[in-house]
């Protein structure tokens, strides 16, 4: 048994800590799990993407059309990271767009969410995600990540339990910041069910 | 932060326990478990967070670490500890090992008393470096052993292994590891802390540490004798191991992150292979290569980089009359470049053992996608700086500049819209080069380097610049940091790797006492001063300096948000006259087109109001948000 995970989006929006909260809970279960944990050149604004992987692997790199799950924390990201997808991989995608520098300065705007998404094969399902929102009304921006990764839970992808995900939070956070994550991942779970796939809709 | 809350674990002392750690945090749980005295590094990634957790505890853990100067000096103080009976530990990127490489060698010859491990991370396909340079070399050059783990776990036990064998022989080690290995996190079962002494006493023996050539002819041939010696050592070592998949039809021999892609796609593939997995590869153990040469009618060679391996396997083979067939990157199955994933590994593998890859990708071109490079931060003083030199550039109306820029955040520059670098080569180079720039043209030459980089190995370009006569510009980018690497101190700081205080070296002295006229500091946030210091400086004949000083973004961020004092901007659509001067020319990340109007992402800007001043927005039309 194996689970590929690629978590993609822009430094700064907390993919490595969403990286972080999944291998935990994995390891909770007793799981063996590997992550890589690459920063590159910028601290903030550039391309990131972080693999995870859980159950019998060696290395932490997921081969091309070998990703299981693609979490993604943004829109082009997440079509960045299809690339490496088969028809088989489920895809979750956060709605914040993060217009890159490379648009802006040409004087070019962000492209809207079906150009995106009608990329990729007709094949795959994109589950899209309004998380921003969600994280907001559970009390914090930055609990984005966490909302996210209750969208997981929530469509029965990952090999662990809304239980262990519970204690990989608690493990972390304490008080009013656990209160704040604890509901994100419960409105995560219950948002990702509520909405159609974007690439059906 | 997040990752570092579980910090402390890394110094409990309860063999067993097992904790979920990122290659270099293991690394620095090895030194503490091998009972290190002394820790050394100049910053560099990957090989960065083995310093940042060592630095923050160093007390706890009764050791003495130091952000030294440079990767040269770095290896020097760790060597003299070694020799006065501590256990030391000196860590770097790869290309800091070309730094050190002069003590290194001579090192080598010396030999040491406590154990001295050199840890080398290496960088293939450059996620942050300027070349993917194969540092195994090293060993062969210096004559010293080379030990390479594959993951977490190994490279904590393989570090404890590295000193016990540099105190065999009295060898400074090479620890190879590479950036997956340093930045893969897995599983560690914690070891024994060892307890060392805490203060070393040095005696004199001058014969044997001053490398002279009457003693150094000597110190050459105890040199190889040791390590003949060690080969023994390598032949026996449990680091060499031998794993049998399915009939072990092919042999293959591997090591590093190496093992692991293969080990993938060898799992992935169901195929029937005998793996040599090598940890201690130089010495290698000869008769073992050699005993599974002859059992094999076929052997594979997977490694990255160099055929490091591959050619002492065909020389082994040689030697010993093998007429057992090797495959690898001589004959043209694996590539020379870049690290090796899943993909090519079961690419070449197939070419050679004969099965068919599945490749099930979705179709997508990733190429259509805009891309989103690595960019300043929001916040950035260097925008500020790249920004004013550009328009003073252009004011000044200098046809044809030559911008010779460094290593750290700021080589950024190189992108649009500010393409303020045309060369950039290694670190502290960019007034050397700068100096040949004014010898071998008319142009004027402008050189920016990083606070942490002057220290490093500007200072001497500094001095040949002005005694040469050469004209340059040369803009100190003082973010009061080392940012790129996760924001380590460094001399211009007033603490240092202990976290205690420390003196603070001024680079206005430094570059005034070298002679420098022109000397200006600015604050890159206020636009008119830098613009009339770089003006003022484009006037001037021979070295001048600006100073341009102003704290990194990230650090400013976690302390404006603390106290609380946050603030943003936005664009009052009433007086954007939609020049786009913001977007074009600033390019700030957080400001972005959207319905045909400017706007400034609440999220992601840091309040720095750059964009605001006059010079960015003419209009006035950037105005901070007023909250209620």
């Amino acid at each position: 048994m194996r689970t590929n995970i690629i978590i993609a989006g822009v430094g700064g929006q907390g993919v490595v800590t969403a990286g972080l909260l999944l291998s935990e809970a994995a390891t909770i279960r007793g799981m063996h799990v590997v992550m890589s944990e690459i920063h590159g050149l910028a601290q903030r604004g550039g391309s990131v993407s972080v693999d995870v992987r859980i159950g019998e692997v060696y290395g932490s790199i997921i081969g091309n059309g070998d990703a299981d799950l693609i979490i993604g924390f943004e829109p082009i990201e997440t079509m960045r990271a299809i690339a490496r997808a088969s028809n088989k991989t489920r895809v979750i995608m956060n709605s914040e767009k993060i217009t890159p520098v490379s648009l802006s300065m040409h004087d070019k705007e962000y492209p809207n969410n079906a150009i995106l998404t009608g990329m990729a094969d007709k094949s795959i399902e994109i589950r899209e995600i309004n998380a921003v929102a969600l994280a907001k009304k559970a009390g914090s921006y930055k609990s984005v990540n966490t909302v996210i990764i209750g969208a997981a839970i929530g469509l029965g992808i990952l090999p662990f339990e809304r239980e262990d995900m519970l204690s990989a939070l608690k493990n972390r956070f304490s008080g009013k910041l656990y209160d704040i994550n604890r509901d994100a991942l419960e409105y995560g779970m219950e948002g990702i069910l509520a909405n159609q796939s974007a690439s059906s809709s | 932060m997040i990752e570092m809350s579980g910090l402390n674990d890394l110094l409990t002392n309860e063999p067993g326990k097992k904790l979920f750690l990122l290659g270099n945090e293991a690394i620095a749980r090895g030194a503490i478990e091998a009972g290190v005295r002394v820790a050394t590094t100049y910053p560099g990634t990957p090989s960065s967070e083995v310093g940042n957790v060592l630095s923050e505890l160093a007390k706890k853990a009764g050791l003495y670490f130091q952000f030294s100067v440079n990767e040269k000096v770095a290896i020097e103080v760790a060597y003299s500890s070694a020799i006065s009976g501590l256990r030391s530990f000196v860590f770097m990127k790869h290309v800091g090992l070309n730094v050190a490489a002069d003590p290194l060698m001579s090192i080598a010859y010396t030999g040491v008393r406590a154990g001295l491990v050199v840890m080398s991370a290496d960088d293939p396909s450059m996620f942050s470096s300027q070349n993917e340079q194969d540092n195994r070399n090293y060993s062969e050059i210096a004559h010293i052993p080379l030990i390479e783990p594959s993951n977490s776990q190994e490279a904590k036990d393989f570090l404890r292994y590295a000193f016990e064998i540099s105190e065999m022989e009295h060898i400074p080690v090479l620890f190879r590891t590479t950036t997956r290995v340093s930045h893969q996190r897995g599983m560690v079962e914690l070891g024994d802390i060892e307890k060392k002494d805490a203060v070393g006493f040095f005696k004199s023996d001058p014969a044997n540490f001053v490398a002279l050539p009457v003693n150094s002819m000597g110190l050459k041939e105890k040199l190889v004798k040791k390590m003949e010696r060690l080969k023994t050592v390598s032949e026996g070592s449990k680091l060499n191991r031998i794993e049998t998949y399915g009939s072990g039809k092919y042999g293959i021999i591997t090591s590093g992150e190496a093992y692991n892609v293969m080990m993938d796609t060898v799992s992935k593939y169901g195929l029937d292979v005998s793996v040599l997995k090598l940890g201690f590869t130089n010495p290698l153990p000869e008769e073992m290569i050699s005993k599974f040469l002859r059992e094999h009618g076929n052997v594979i060679v997977v490694e990255e980089l160099d055929p490091f391996l591959e050619t002492r396997v065909r020389m082994i083979a040689q030697m010993h009359s093998i007429g057992t067939k090797i495959f690898g990157k001589l004959d043209g199955y694996f590539t020379f470049s870049h690290e090796y994933n899943p993909d090519t590994v079961a690419g070449s593998l197939s070419r050679i053992m004969g099965f068919d890859t599945r490749q099930v990708s979705v179709e997508i071109d990733a190429t259509a996608l805009p891309p989103r490079p690595p960019v300043l931060c929001p916040g950035c003083p260097h925008r500020a700086t790249y920004y004013a030199v550009k328009r003073a550039v252009k004011m000044s109306n200098i046809k044809n500049p030559v911008y010779s820029s460094d290593i750290g955040c700021y080589s950024l520059g190189v992108y649009d819209p500010y393409n303020e670098a045309d060369v950039m080569i290694e670190m502290g180079s960019s007034i050397g080069v700068g100096g040949g720039f004014s010898n071998a043209t008319d142009q004027k030459v402008i050189s920016f380097i990083g606070d942490s980089t002057f220290f490093h190995s500007g200072i001497p370009g500094i001095i040949n610049a002005v005694h040469n006569a050469s004209n340059v510009i040369l803009i100190v980018m003082d973010n009061r940091t080392t940012a790129m690497t996760g924001q380590q101190s460094n001399p211009g700081m007033n603490v240092n790797g202990m976290g205690d205080p420390a003196p603070e070296v001024s680079i206005e002295a430094i570059v005034r006492a070298i002679g420098v006229q022109y000397v200006k500091t600015v604050d890159p946030y206020d636009l008119k001063s830098t613009l009339l210091a770089v003006s003022g400086a484009l006037r001037e004949n021979g070295v001048s300096v600006i100073v341009a000083r102003r704290e990194c973004a990230m650090i400013r961020d976690d302390r404006m948000r603390s106290k609380k004092e946050w603030k943003t901007f936005q664009v009052n659509p009433e007086k954007c006259k939609l020049c786009m001067n913001c977007v074009e020319k600033f390019s700030c990340p957080a400001i972005f087109i959207e319905g045909g109007k400017i706007e400034i992402d609440q999220n992601i800007c840091d309040g720095c109001g750059v964009c605001a001043e006059p010079y960015v927005c003419p209009f006035k039309a950037i105005e901070e948000v007023q909250t209620a």
